[in-house]
């Protein structure tokens, strides 16, 4: 029995890859990282024994963040590959861009209008200006992130190109920059992506791509529209996924939010433990 | 044509360095040192790039801890001879608790006279101190960390509390720097914190009188 294709595709497989990559990775990093900032503390160091101690945590952190400077490096190609250079730098500012726009700033101030009762929900197209933000807040993460990080990498190397005084700033800016995505990813980004009412408890269009069509028809509504006005709408359409497979996002989704509660709420308890000057 | 000439230029800079590599013994690379520790990198006036000497520009215009107050003692063989009440006996936290409070001393459990010695403990301005930032790398860093350079040893392993107004004066960058970053993630989370708040709450309004389609 064919399950009616009530879903329309959203996400490609590549998108997905790059955002599954960039979780693993970004978790494995959290949680070293936490470790490591509360090794002083019994809840960091029972955390830092699942790497093998003070030291293992810190190989771990260091590999971890590496494959997360390559895989940066390889998703800037991957996008430069996408641009539709013969158009450039028209296609970059057309409906389906990442890139912000000036309708984006409208969006903004539309929806929150719509918060405090005083309009209808805007009319976004395809990406909504949170999903921009989310999407590019994590390139100036990475930058701070990495640069700090691969000076902190072996420092007795970073001080023969720069004075050593700078791995003083370095570490305090790494630290307060993993801080901020950390809780950023724990607390909004959950919030907004699966603890909305709208989409409470789970929302797995990142893993299995698709979304509901009626709820693309009344988020995105400007998107579905140009698909169908292009023709386009009926090809998108998929059916929901087996129920095994969605069982599987859901449990691995659940995991990892899981994890990140778990490590926001202990950081939280145990930050009053820290020792920071 | 444009991406060739973006490599050119990434080439040259690159290849601009080179001349750092090899450099004649006598005229030793500032960051580097030379590694020679005993003949060359300890000599007297090798470097004076790290000297935490008041109002000293020092590298990246005077952004580094180059500012920081100095006490007389540190130019005295015995950095304790005017303290009322010191013996040998005293244990070091009971008047220097905070610099017991920064990494190498809670990670490394390092403890205080593994560097700055105790007979007597010696001023770390001090001519012939180990301590002395022309040789700090050598004698005392590279005890641990292979291969310190000069530069490694400007490192500040009692770092002043960067938000603190004292800061200010003895080591800009981290001052400025630290309060930037400061300021930029707790208003990230003061702006958005809220939204999202408001925004859950709005959702569940539409979802509760049935406009669960933002209609």
């Amino acid at each position: 029995m064919t399950e009616q294709r009530t879903r329309l595709k959203r996400f490609s497989a590549a998108d997905r890859l790059w955002h599954l990559g960039l979780v693993l990775v970004f978790m494995t990093l959290s949680v070293t990282g936490i470790a490591w900032m509360f090794y002083e503390t019994s809840w960091g160091r029972g955390l830092g024994s699942l790497f093998g101690g003070y030291q293992g945590t810190l190989e771990v952190h260091r590999i971890a963040g590496l494959v997360m400077m390559a895989g940066f490096v390889a998703h800037i190609l991957y996008m430069l590959t996408q641009i539709d250079w013969k158009g450039f730098p028209r296609s970059l500012m057309g409906p389906d861009t990442l890139v912000f726009q000036w309708v984006d700033v409208k969006g903004f101030f539309a929806h929150l209008g719509w918060i405090f009762g005083l309009r209808e929900h805007p009319r976004f197209d395809r990406w909504s200006w949170w999903e921009k933000f989310d999407y590019w807040a994590v390139w100036w993460g990475l930058i701070i992130v990495g640069i700090t990080g691969l000076m902190l990498y072996n420092p007795v190397l970073t001080s023969q190109f720069m004075p050593g005084w700078l791995l003083n700033v370095a570490l305090w800016v790494h630290r307060i920059e993993a801080v901020l995505a950390m809780g950023h990813i724990f607390t909004i980004h959950f919030t907004v992506e699966h603890w909305r009412p709208s989409s409470f408890p789970y929302n797995a269009s990142m893993f299995d791509g698709s979304v509901d069509l009626e709820d693309a028809r009344h988020e995105h509504p400007e998107w579905v529209a140009r698909l169908e006005k292009e023709g386009r709408l009926d090809a998108a359409l998929v059916a929901p996924p087996p129920v095994p497979l969605r069982i599987l996002y859901f449990v691995v989704g659940y995991a990892i939010i899981a994890l990140g509660v778990f490590l926001l709420v202990f950081a939280l308890i145990n930050a009053a433990l820290l020792t920071l000057f | 044509m444009r991406i060739g000439h973006i490599t050119f230029c990434l080439l040259a800079t690159l290849l601009m360095s080179l001349p750092a590599i090899g450099q004649a013994a006598d005229k030793p690379d500032e960051l580097a040192g030379t590694g020679y520790f005993r003949d060359q990198d300890t000599l007297p006036g090798s470097f004076r790039f790290y000297q935490q000497l008041p109002g000293g520009e020092a590298g990246l215009w005077g952004l580094g801890p180059t500012r920081k107050k100095i006490s007389r003692a540190s130019f005295n063989a015995d950095a304790h001879a005017d303290v009322a009440d010191y013996s040998p006996q005293t244990r070091c936290q009971k008047c220097h608790a905070p610099e017991t409070r920064d990494l190498h001393g809670l990670r490394m459990n390092i403890t205080c006279v593994q560097c700055h010695r105790n007979v007597p403990v010696t001023g770390i301005l001090h001519y012939y101190s180990p301590l002395n930032p022309i040789r700090r790398h050598a004698y005392v860093c590279a005890k641990c960390h292979e291969g310190a350079t000069p530069s490694f040893a400007s490192y500040m392993v009692h770092e002043p509390n960067p938000l603190a107004p004292e800061s200010r004066e003895s080591f800009p960058l981290l001052y400025y720097g630290i309060w930037f970053m400061l300021i930029l993630a707790g208003g990230v989370f003061v702006i958005f914190l809220p939204y999202t708040a408001l925004w859950w709450i709005r959702d569940l309004f539409a979802k509760l009188t049935g406009k669960l389609r933002h209609d």
